[in-house]
């Protein structure tokens, strides 16, 4: 073994040097770090992914939720506005149409081609195909269009010019005898309600009733997909439970959500009709902010961009969301439960693991114990049943994830820290009289804390897994939200029509994974260079 | 050894009834069961129900019954469907399960192994940069990715294999090919890795360098002396393997359509036939259990530093 | 192979020449072995003395060839073995003279047998490998073997396996294996180290025992210099990969030139000389032998410094009887005049 004995005697001192250079192991660990490329590379990438996750509200995207029926599963395009995509779409249909019909004629061997093509069900190709060489015979005057169709299309293209996209970004109210200006979102809800019920020419009381009942039926319609296998009386039982136990709170909440959303449609109608002749007038320039009269005291801030004349650089999914920023708000989820999931296993692990490791005895005993028989559970199984049970939202993910996950990491600290707990700066620090607590948190902890680090880094890209694994089979995130798991999940069914739809986000999930394990890897080199086989 | 095995047996029933305990419990204090809304049943309707699931006895005498029952080897009735119970739903896919799992485990490890020592002895050659960026793509790409990859590569560009369907339902055997790779592919790449890093370790181990300094061959070095040491950390692996392989194999049905016991609970859960849910969680850990206790048992043939104390 | 041989005349059992055995690292190339010569012949006891990460296990390893490479490498340098060179062997006749013409045994008897084998079978292994016996024959000898090592109830314990040896018996063990051969040169690569001092007398005796009664060449690597005394004829003296001075043991004791060599002869605690309550020891530590300046590399430790020992290195001068010493203080003038 001499050769290996060797490399600690680059640490030492040299004469030769005349310097003596005291090198701590985690500057050591970092030097290595720093040669390993590949680490190097998947600090930079993490650290774009982490930073667009965070920026993710600020930065030029659509929304993530914000869904334009219109604009279903559009294809990626970096040149091309959503407007021409559906144009294109449409196009290609009435070549494809008309080539069936016989108008339309080809080649011999491109009808071979394109019913092969039609067999095997890959519409993409016949689309891009037929508009591909309609536009040319039309080009050339091999065709043209009839004048129905032609019709077709120019009402298409006038829609396509003038739909309007309008978000409401506030409420005003004037107060008459002020004339100051109150946000209506802010107001308590009774008067909310008062406003509409004024706005709409009803009263207070008939509004409220008419509240009641909407409500009734949103959640009949929730409770009706998530127990679909049940019977309608029983939905109407469980519907009229909910409903008596609702808080107070959770009514009003409610309520001023219908009203609110109901208040800013009225909003949107009068700006789509006041806006529409401009939206045709070349000259209007868009996207417009500007602040529209509903009725009397009324009025709202609405910004009005044209609908068709958005670009969807990595396509859209199946009600016309944009896939980008939802990879992006995605990636906000998944990151975060990745991170924050580690954070608590690691906490709790270290906690517990420390405990048992420094105090063994019965302690150690128990919690032994105790992770050895959950060890002997299937977990993951667990975690869907409480998942299917408790509720799919993402603070019970958290939690039945972080609950499961302290086990490795609670072994792992109490190894270290029976190792560590004779040596002899613990029993200095002890015969000076030092509390237990600290002598584990201020001195047993931090000398495991490269082993920790390490297994963090590792089991990172393993939480985003599991979660974006019960994201997969639908017991995770649910919609509007999404998570790399719930989008590469929706994804599947589809993916011989819309590949995209299922690209993106895998790779997008992958290269972050990768980038982990590249990082744990690394890491791991770095503080245990013996692990590795180059000396 | 005898001894020890039946001391290892005796240890395994309180890992299970702690696993049934723990599921019983999950259930009872569910929120929202599948009869929610009895309070507006009819009364007669209502007692009919609970006494049907015994509902109304005390929680503890519902716990004796529930686990007298589970010993017999009775799971109880379905909470959904009202012509068989749990038992039959079980059985009926727990052999299509067994056999993808089966088949998956055992590609992972000849695999898994042949690529780890491949790497480890021909160590930065481009057998060991291709089997370990293999294996990194095995960690880092989830199981549901890969299985929609292979099927669009495999079953609809190629259109070399089916792209779902299982053999049991016609659907011939190359049906099993697909999802057993999809699912073999994280623990096989778990397994290079650590294959790789072990039998290096062992290469580079005192005892290996007195077998050079005997004049031993290469080959007879790797195969007599390296093996069994190198052997060791994946076999303790195995028992966390069984356990991906359950759980992947709930995805992997998922996706291929298989009807196997991962399917259906992920239908149970949906549908919150609890019931149903537990007794797949119960046969899942039996599993688990098991495979535990006979990875322990060659663990210790293997290595003979083990005392059976 | 064998005939070749034998037609060949050779004046030394074992003729190292100019040997450098380098490492890659990080921070640069090691020269852990550079540029050493010694010679050993039958039956002849040699002791490579030195700090730890001298080279000596270094050397050792280099004449078996079981430098681990990447990141090892020999440079230079010749490795004769009766007149053939080591280094140019291929891996088959470099096979038929490990463990068989030349065998080692090392530091740590505890991980130095496989323990997931029988020591039967480790040993039956070693001796079919080498010589046409039935596995019985094999086993007879072995056998054999570990009674001339002493271990009791030999026929018993050698199915046992390695861990129900205790240390000094592995040892024995190791030994028992290492002549099973009847290797022309045992190589023993600090064999006591690990072990208690009670059992190390034992081992060292049994060594110079074996090596008498089998007339079988020993090279001994220690850092202990009353091991040394007691059991070579001849001493290599090595320092930062390089052999300072090498000479008959009687001579080396009674007359050691070189500074290291006497700063370590010094350090020994005697009980026959008078001490003044303090022991004698070299100042400093040993130099890293990554990029070493063309200097005497004992020179910051040395109190006999002299100022061309900072910026030479010094040649080697033969004091007579094989007495060598490299020394600028035995240099002649006119060698001190090239500076």
């Amino acid at each position: 073994m001499k050769p290996f004995s060797k490399k600690k005697s680059l640490e030492t001192t040299n004469e030769f040097n005349q310097v003596i250079v005291g090198n701590s192991l985690t500057k050591d660990a970092w030097r290595r770090l720093k040669k390993n490329k590949m680490a190097v590379l998947s600090v930079i990438i993490v650290s774009i992914y982490i930073l667009l996750a965070a920026l993710a509200p600020i930065l030029p995207i659509y929304p993530y939720d914000e869904i334009i029926l219109d604009h279903q599963h559009l294809k990626p395009s970096f040149t091309k506005s959503s407007g021409e995509l559906l144009l294109e779409k449409r196009m290609a249909d009435l070549f494809t149409q008309a080539w069936r019909q016989g108008r339309l004629e080809l080649t011999p061997e491109e009808d071979d081609m394109l019913w092969a093509w039609i067999d095997k069900s890959e519409a993409n190709k016949v689309w891009e195909y037929m508009f591909q060489r309609g536009s040319e015979m039309v080009e050339a005057g091999a065709y043209t269009f009839s004048s129905a169709e032609q019709r077709n299309l120019d009402n298409l293209a006038k829609k396509l010019k003038t739909d309007l996209q309008i978000t409401v970004n506030r409420v005003w109210h004037t107060v008459e005898e002020t004339g100051e200006k109150e946000n209506v979102e802010k107001l308590p809800v009774d008067q909310i309600v008062a406003l509409y019920a004024h706005m709409i020419g009803s009263t207070v009381e008939i509004e409220q009733e008419q509240y009641m009942r909407e409500i009734a039926q949103q959640r009949l319609k929730i409770i009706q997909t998530q127990n679909a296998e049940m019977s309608a009386e029983d939905h109407q039982l469980l519907l009229a439970t909910e409903m008596d136990t609702m808080s107070e709170r959770e009514k009003d909440r409610l309520v001023k959500e219908n009203v609110m959303a109901k208040i800013k449609t009225r909003a949107k109608e009068i700006a789509n009709t006041d806006l529409k002749a401009a939206a045709g007038d070349e000259s209007a320039t868009f996207p417009l902010n500007k602040e529209i009269a509903i009725q009397d005291t009324l009025s709202a801030d609405i910004k009005a961009t044209k609908m068709h004349d958005r670009r969807y650089y990595l396509g859209t999914d199946h009600q016309g969301r944009d896939m980008l920023s939802r990879i992006i708000y995605g990636g906000q989820v998944s990151i975060a439960i990745g991170f924050i999931g580690t954070i608590t296993s690691v906490f709790i692990g270290i906690i517990l693991g420390s405990l048992a490791g420094y105090l063994g005895g019965k302690v150690d005993y128990f919690i032994m114990r105790v992770v050895d028989i959950m060890y002997g559970l299937p977990y993951m199984l667990l975690v869907i049943i409480a998942m299917a049970i408790f509720g799919r939202n993402i603070l019970n993910l958290f939690f039945a994830l972080a609950i499961i996950s302290w086990l490795t990491i609670s072994r792992m600290v109490r190894g270290q820290i029976m190792s560590l707990k004779n040596q002899e700066f613990i029993e200095a620090a002890r015969s000076m009289g030092a509390p237990t607590w600290r002598i584990i948190f201020r001195h047993l902890v931090p000398n495991s804390l490269s082993v920790i680090i390490v297994f963090s880094t590792l089991r990172i890209p393993s939480f985003i897994m599991t979660e974006s694994f019960l994201s997969f089979l639908g017991l995770g995130v649910q919609a509007p939200y999404a998570s790399w798991g719930s989008l590469v999940g929706d994804a599947v069914g589809g993916m011989t029509l819309y590949p995209w739809k299922l690209f993106f986000p895998a790779a997008t999930m992958t290269i972050f994974l990768f980038a982990m394990n590249f990082l744990g890897d690394g890491l791991r080199d770095a503080f245990d260079p013996q692990s590795k086989n180059q000396l | 050894m005898t001894k020890y095995i039946i001391r290892r047996l005796l240890g395994i029933i309180p890992t299970l009834l702690v696993i049934i305990t723990i599921s019983f419990f999950i259930v009872r204090v569910a929120p929202g069961g599948p009869f929610d809304g009895e309070r507006a049943l009819p009364e007669v309707v209502k007692r009919n129900i609970e006494a049907k699931y015994h509902m109304n006895d005390p929680l503890i005498v519902q716990y004796g019954r529930y686990m007298f029952d589970v010993l017999r080897g009775d799971l109880g009735p379905s909470y959904r469907y009202k012509d068989h119970d749990v038992n039959f739903y079980i059985f009926q896919s727990l052999p299509n399960s067994m056999i993808l799992g089966v088949i998956a485990i055992s590609i992972s490890i000849l695999f898994g192994i042949t690529s780890g020592m491949l790497a480890a002895v021909r160590q930065n050659t481009w057998v060991d940069y291709l089997s370990m960026a293999l294996a990194v793509i095995g960690i880092s790409v989830p199981l549901f990715v890969i299985g929609p990859v292979l099927q669009y590569i495999f079953a609809m560009k190629l259109q070399w294999l089916p792209t779902s369907g299982w053999f049991t339902a016609g659907g011939g055997i190359k049906t099993i090919i697909l999802p057993a790779l999809t699912l073999a592919f994280a623990d096989f790449a778990t397994i290079a890795r650590l294959t790789r890093s072990s039998m290096l370790e062992t290469l580079r181990s005192d005892y290996i360098r007195t077998a050079k300094a005997k004049g031993m061959k290469s080959s007879a070095i790797i195969f007599k002396h390296s093996m069994k040491g190198a052997m060791l950390p994946i076999v303790s692996y195995l028992g966390p393997a069984f356990a991906g392989i359950i759980t992947g194999s709930v995805v992997v049905e998922q996706v291929f359509r298989i009807p196997g016991l991962g399917k259906f609970f992920v239908q149970s859960s949906f549908n919150r036939d609890y019931t149903l849910i537990v007794g797949v969680v119960i046969v899942y850990s039996v599993i688990l259990v098991i495979m535990n206790f006979i990875v322990d048992i060659v663990y210790s043939l293997l290595d003979p530093r083990i005392t059976y104390k | 192979m064998s005939i070749a041989k034998a037609q060949k005349t050779y004046t030394h059992l074992l003729e190292v020449n100019g040997l450098k055995t380098y490492f890659k690292t990080d921070a640069g190339i090691v020269k852990a072995v550079d540029g050493i010569s010694f010679t050993l012949d039958q039956g002849e006891t040699l002791g490579i003395v030195g700090e730890s990460g001298s080279g000596k296990s270094v050397t050792n390893l280099s004449i078996m060839r079981l430098i681990q490479s990447p990141p090892g490498k020999i440079v230079d340098g010749e490795i004769l073995f009766e007149g053939e060179d080591i280094l140019k062997l291929s891996e088959s006749e470099l096979r038929h003279i490990r463990g068989n013409e030349i065998s080692m045994i090392f530091q740590d008897p505890m991980t130095s047998l496989n323990p997931f084998l029988r020591i039967s079978t480790q040993m039956i292994e070693t001796i079919r490998l080498h010589q046409d016996v039935t596995r019985k024959e094999a086993l007879a000898k072995s056998i054999e073997m570990l009674k001339l090592v002493g271990i009791p109830a030999a026929e018993e314990r050698i199915h046992n396996y390695p861990h129900q040896f205790s240390g000094g018996m592995r040892q024995r063990v190791m030994i028992a294996m290492a002549l099973s051969c009847e290797a022309k040169i045992l190589i023993a690569d600090e064999p006591t180290t690990a072990l208690d001092v009670t059992i190390q007398a034992q081992i060292l005796e049994l060594i110079q025992d074996l090596s008498k009664k089998l007339n079988t060449a020993v090279i001994l690597i220690t850092h202990d210099l009353g091991v040394v005394a007691g059991m070579c004829d001849t001493v290599c003296v090595m320092y930062a990969g390089k052999i300072v001075e090498k000479a008959k043991t009687h001579d080396l004791y009674a007359k050691p030139s070189h500074p290291y060599t006497f700063g370590l002869i010094q350090s020994v605690p005697r009980l026959d000389k008078a001490q003044d309550g303090k022991l004698f020891s070299i100042e400093g530590q040993p130099p890293n032998v990554i990029d070493l300046p063309p200097c005497c590399p004992f020179h910051p430790r040395c109190h006999k410094v002299m100022d061309i020992c900072r910026t030479q290195y010094p040649p080697t001068k033969d004091l007579g009887n094989g007495h060598e010493v490299s020394c600028w203080l035995f240099a002649d003038k006119k060698e001190h005049s090239h500076e």
